[in-house]
């Protein structure tokens, strides 16, 4: 029991992450940081990921030329973060597309005055 | 045998509905094409029966609806019974609509009419589905067709009856798919599950958990009482009073209330089977709500004043006649509750049109102002007498031969108490009725008396005359005069709700009812046709009740049941 | 042949989403015809695909070569090829209704067709990670479309759904990967034999994995309680896209949930581990009557239908969970039914406010006189959401009530039956209001929307006829269930 607390440094980042990212997301009234948060949180998963794929004395998963097979570090979950990543970005772009335009239409960026503009 | 029949019979309503909704413009048209179909169905129904009394059954099938059970159709004897009648009646109400809606002048009449034929377009549905999901199927649709008929008037009360209508049926209608899943399951679910009738009872549910099979029961009743009126699930009728009167009529004494019965037919006879409620011994419950129904509706229509709530709480009794009948599982019993199918259905359609047509004609609604009516409406007053006694089980005419043939079921069975209630039943019949036909041709808008049942606050009142209030040493209180503001029950709106400053539209005008003759100067043909034909059918099915031929086909249901001695 | 329909499938609506953008160089209006185009070979595809599962069973094909469990897959089996001839057809058929309504641009026929590309991904792959990327690409096509809307508050429903929705795929990919870490595979036949054999049902990896799988899911579902997003969404969206997106996007999802359920973790994983089968009724029966309550008390009427859709899906999801072959035959008719439904009830909802500019209960007073084609479509719609037999939404439910019977899941089978008067709670008074009721002049008129230059005010045919078609549809698919259940009882084996 006590092992497993000292020993799973990447599961305590990923919590941490996580939990910011989502506080920043529910309790930040600014919609930038709100952004922010949504781009913590993924990145929390991220590292977990990762982390995860990571084997304890093994190489990185290049195959040298006249090499033999080594025991590498597993690279599927690599790929699949880059491709995560690559999804992340394109939100960030997207939601920061919209924060521009409700800048634009609101002239503020603070969720509480957005809602009560809205509702007049 | 496969028969395209049954299904025709339904088509041919619903294939009119587009049609008069064009008719719009020419309400002639529109109302001809109405009597058209209404014949053709009729026409259609009647032809399946001389092959039904023979013992014939004819059955059209689309194949698989869901999870193995068709959609398909069985024209029975019950079903056709059933049928029979509301197709007969629609043709008589098609009439009588026409006065009336023209006599009042009344919006949407295209909506009303094609409403009309959706609603029995459903009923043919119901009465000839093969099986519980089938008539599941039209049960539905019978509450969506007969929605815009109870909320006609678009008026608040109007509106609120109808949300009361919908929730009332649509929960009667969960009730029923609960117990037709518990059914479906309890015969063996995919792997031969059924629910479709069988006479004498589905052989899988014999053999089915006890438990099981009384809460499908349960289910099952309960959700077609709500449309038979049993108690406490009644109170949506007399709310849906409110309707127009031809749809009071035909709807809500015939058609919808009596497809609420004709499931509780199909649940008890062709579900169950006698043998198989006896097992789970739930025919002697049915029959004490049915028992009670009988009795307390019948005490309470004592009190209504304005004349088609009455009416109303008068079916919610008979139609507990039915059921009674039914739960008591004895052959005579059998037979005098579904012969009060139809006896009850051309009975109380004419006391329904008598009251329309008091409506159309004086604008009066209440009993209190009826009285000496029959000078101004005798023709209809008359045949008011007619239905009325038959209610109340007076030879001669229809509801005597079924109330005849319930009471020697139910003293066969040794149900003494539910012969009893019976006959105290029609006492209270004779009570509420004999009241208004009395006051209508003997008594004169000046010198009527006073209905204590009716204007007097519950509880009584003394007998001394004035109101002052009761005192523990017998004293009367002095100094204080003004006492305090009894509600006077006579100032009641048309459903029968207290309104402290309502205003009498009704009544007799100045100087009394004008004198109008036995020649039919008192009103159109329109309504008085269908009121006189309706009236000469309750005689007919009370003089000659096997050539009227209802009672053989009752009989007949009642032959085909394996296990039923008559 | 039919091996690439699926791929075709996907690739066909990517490529005219990029047509549009360099159209643009030329005309503005390309984007439409370009639509039109794509996705009828893209309905056509999916018919096809839809016969050839019908007639020979499951279609299986791997991406470039690289074999299962190493490459992606992807596998068409019953269930999915059916909601790929709803996406298809659905998106084709609502091209006819955004032919006048707004808007009209290049872009926005672009997001259209990624949008119908990221659903076809999702329904027709085979792989967990492919469906979070599609999953990803449907979403983001969707925050674009819902931002299409004319107003500032398009823009904040959009960035609400932005955040929430990716908060939900982020906790599925959490799940898929601890999936990955259990097991060592993303492909789905290969999970549903791995998980057994390598970690156990009820371990606590898998338990958890199942959670939040489950959880990223329900947020694009939208059940209760994570559905925040969706009222805002749908009501500030234009009608086109309110219509799109209720009938597809929570409906794709709730598929990829069902597919998660039945062909990964599979029925043994519901009967191992009972708590998780509970856990997803009890959040499934919530969401039935919490959405049905939240209904009633709404006075716009498409946040009305939002609501309804939680509702709706709660009963969705319940039926899935039960997972018994009746029940998953009449979850997959519900979803089906319901998107029609739905989708035709805000295309009325969009007819019934062009004409009149009504958008709350009390404005669609007596408008049953004044639009009787949008009215009369959505009583119907309306009446057939409730569960009037014969329509399909009466179906779906009986087959949830006789399967939740046969496993003897008694409250699940009081709240499916009594979801039907929670439904007929809040339609009837909006029935009632439109035919039995007075309407007034409504003040908003003016002030709703665009001015008459682009057409706007007008109803057109294709919006009509949209409609109708729907509320045809929603009768004649009742017909068709019989034919299509052995369909998904067969291809479906670890059912059986």
């Amino acid at each position: 029991m006590i092992d497993l607390l000292l020993t799973r440094y990447n599961y305590y980042a990923t919590m941490l992450l996580l939990g910011i990212g989502l506080y920043m997301l529910v309790e930040s009234e600014n919609l930038v940081k709100k952004v922010i948060g949504m781009n913590i949180f993924q990145t929390g998963i991220f590292l977990f990921f990762i982390s995860l794929a990571y084997v304890d004395g093994a190489s990185a998963p290049i195959v040298d030329k006249g090499s033999e097979v080594g025991q590498h570090v597993s690279p599927l979950p690599h790929v699949l973060i880059l491709t995560a990543i690559v999804v992340g970005v394109a939100l960030t772009a997207v939601a920061l597309a919209l924060v521009i335009r409700i800048y634009a239409e609101y002239g503020t960026l603070n969720e509480t005055t957005i809602k009560e503009l809205d509702h007049d | 045998m496969t028969d395209i029949r049954p299904l025709l019979a339904i088509l041919v309503s619903a294939v009119a509905i587009p049609l008069i909704l064009a008719l719009r413009s020419r309400p002639n048209l529109r109302e001809g094409v109405t009597l058209v179909v209404a014949l053709a169905k009729f026409a259609i129904v009647a032809s399946l029966v001389p092959g039904v009394l023979e013992g014939e059954e004819y059955v059209f099938s689309f194949g698989e609806f869901a999870a193995g059970i068709e959609f398909a159709f069985r024209a029975d004897a019950l079903g056709v019974l059933f049928a029979s009648l509301a197709s007969l009646l629609w043709i008589v109400t098609s009439l009588y609509s026409i006065g009336y809606m023209r006599g009042l002048d009344e919006h949407a009449q295209t909506r009303y009419f094609a409403s009309f034929a959706a609603s029995l377009a459903t009923v043919m549905g119901v009465a000839f589905a093969s099986n519980l999901l089938t008539l599941f199927v039209f049960y539905e649709l019978l509450t969506v067709a007969t929605y815009p008929l109870v909320t006609h008037d678009e008026t608040d009360e109007a509106r609120a009856a109808g949300r009361k209508y919908l929730a009332y049926t649509f929960g009667g209608g969960i009730a029923v798919l609960g117990g037709t899943a518990l059914v479906f399951w309890l015969t063996g679910g995919l792997a031969g599950g059924t629910t479709s009738f069988a006479h004498g009872g589905i052989d899988g549910l014999a053999t089915a958990d006890p438990l099981w099979a009384r809460a499908a029961f349960v289910l099952l009743a309960g959700g077609f009482g709500v449309k038979a009126g049993l108690m406490p699930v009644h109170s949506w009728l007399p709310d849906a009073m409110v309707a127009p009167t031809p749809v009071s009529g035909l709807l809500h004494a015939v058609a919808v209330v009596k497809s609420g019965v004709f499931g509780v037919a199909r649940v008890v006879l062709d579900v169950y089977g006698t043998d198989g409620v006896a097992e789970i011994g739930m025919g002697l419950p049915l029959a004490a709500i049915a028992a009670f129904t009988l009795v307390a509706a019948s005490i309470i229509a004592l009190r209504q004043d304005n004349l088609k709530r009455r009416l109303a709480f008068s079916t919610v009794s008979q139609l507990s006649y039915i059921v009674l009948g039914l739960a008591l599982l004895e052959g005579n019993a059998l037979i005098g509750g579904l012969l009060h199918i139809p006896a009850h259905a051309f009975m109380k359609l004419t006391l329904f049109f008598c009251a329309g047509a008091i409506h159309v004609e004086t604008h009066t609604d209440d009993i209190s102002d009826m009285a000496g009516i029959g000078r101004r409406m005798p023709l209809t007053m008359a045949a008011f007498a007619v239905a009325a006694a038959g209610m109340a089980g007076i030879p001669l005419v229809a509801g005597f031969v079924s109330k005849w043939y319930l009471v020697i079921g139910a003293l066969e069975g040794e149900y003494l108490l539910f012969a009893a209630a019976l006959l105290v039943s029609g006492v209270l019949n004779i009570a509420y009725f004999w009241p208004i036909v009395y006051q209508a041709f003997f008594e004169s808008p000046e010198g009527h008396d006073e209905k204590p049942l009716v204007s007097g606050p519950l509880g009584g009142r003394f007998a001394s005359g004035d109101d002052s209030p009761a005192r523990t040493d017998g004293g009367v209180e002095e100094g204080d005069d003004t006492d305090e503001e009894i509600p006077d029950p006579n100032h009641v709106d048309h459903l029968g709700k207290f309104h402290e400053d309502h205003e009498h539209h009704g009544g007799p005008p100045e100087g009394g009812w004008d004198e109008r003759g036995w020649r039919g100067g008192e009103s159109t043909w329109f309504m008085l046709g269908p009121i006189m034909a309706t009236a000469t059918g309750s005689l007919l099915l009370g003089i000659v009740p096997s050539t009227a031929v209802f009672l053989q086909i009752v009989t007949r249901v009642v032959e085909n049941l394996p296990g039923v001695v008559l | 042949m039919i091996e690439h329909a699926p791929v075709l499938l996907v690739v066909v609506p990517i490529v005219a989403a990029s047509l549009p953008i360099v159209a643009s160089i030329v005309t503005d209006r390309a984007g439409w015809p370009i639509a039109v185009l794509g996705l009828a070979v893209h309905t056509g595809l999916a018919g096809w695909l839809l016969v050839h599962v019908h007639t020979e069973g499951v279609v299986s094909t791997v991406l470039a070569g690289f074999e299962a469990p190493y490459g992606i897959e992807l596998y068409v089996d019953g269930l999915s090829a059916v909601v790929v001839a709803l996406v298809g057809v659905t998106s084709f058929g609502l091209l006819a209704y955004a032919r006048k309504a707004q808007p009209r641009s290049n872009a926005f026929y672009a997001q259209y067709l990624l949008l119908v590309a990221g659903l076809t991904g999702m329904t027709v792959t085979g792989d967990v990670f492919n469906l979070y990327v599609f999953l990803e690409i449907t979403g983001l096509a969707a925050y674009g479309l819902v931002a299409t809307g004319r107003k500032g508050s398009s823009a904040v429903a959009a960035l609400k759904y932005l955040l929430l929705g990716t908060i939900g795929a982020s906790l599925y990919l959490l799940g898929v990967g601890y999936l990955l870490a259990a097991t060592g595979t993303l492909n789905m036949e290969d999970l549903a034999e791995k998980i057994p054999e390598m970690a156990g049902y009820d371990s606590t990896l898998i338990v958890t994995a199942f959670g939040l799988i489950v959880g990223g899911l329900a947020v694009k579902v939208a059940l209760f309680p994570v559905h925040t997003w969706q009222p805002d969404a749908y009501s500030r969206s234009p009608d086109t896209v309110s219509a799109l997106i209720s009938a597809l996007v929570s409906t794709v999802s709730a598929y990829a949930l069902a597919r998660l359920l039945l062909s990964v973790f599979t029925v043994e994983f519901l009967t191992e581990v009972q708590l998780a089968q509970w856990g997803l009724l009890a959040v499934a029966s919530i969401s039935i009557v919490a959405g049905s309550a939240l209904a009633v008390s709404q006075s716009d009427v498409q946040r009305m239908l939002a609501y309804s859709s939680v509702s709706q899906f709660g009963l969705v999801v319940a039926g899935f969970a039960i997972a018994t072959p009746l029940a998953v035959v009449g979850a997959t008719v519900h979803l089906i039914g319901h998107a029609i439904m739905k989708g035709g009830l805000f295309a009325a909802t969009g007819i019934v406010r062009r004409k009149t500019g009504a958008t709350t209960v009390s404005e669609y007073a007596g408008l049953g006189s004044r639009v009787p084609l949008g009215a009369g479509g959505f009583a119907v719609l309306a009446v057939a959401m409730v569960g009037v037999p014969p329509a399909v939404g009466f179906v779906g439910k009986w087959y949830i009530v006789i399967g939740a019977v046969e496993a003897e899941i008694w409250p699940v089978v009081a709240v499916v039956l009594a979801s039907t008067l929670l439904t007929l709670a809040y339609f009837a008074r909006l029935i009632e209001r439109l035919y039995f009721a007075e309407g007034e002049p409504i003040e908003t008129a003016t002030e709703s929307e665009q001015p008459l230059a682009d057409g706007s005010g007008e109803v057109s045919f294709g919006m009509k006829a949209v409609v109708v078609a729907a509320a045809v549809l929603t009768v004649a698919l009742a017909a068709a269930v019989p034919i299509y259940e052995p369909t998904l009882t067969e291809t479906l084996p670890q059912l059986l």
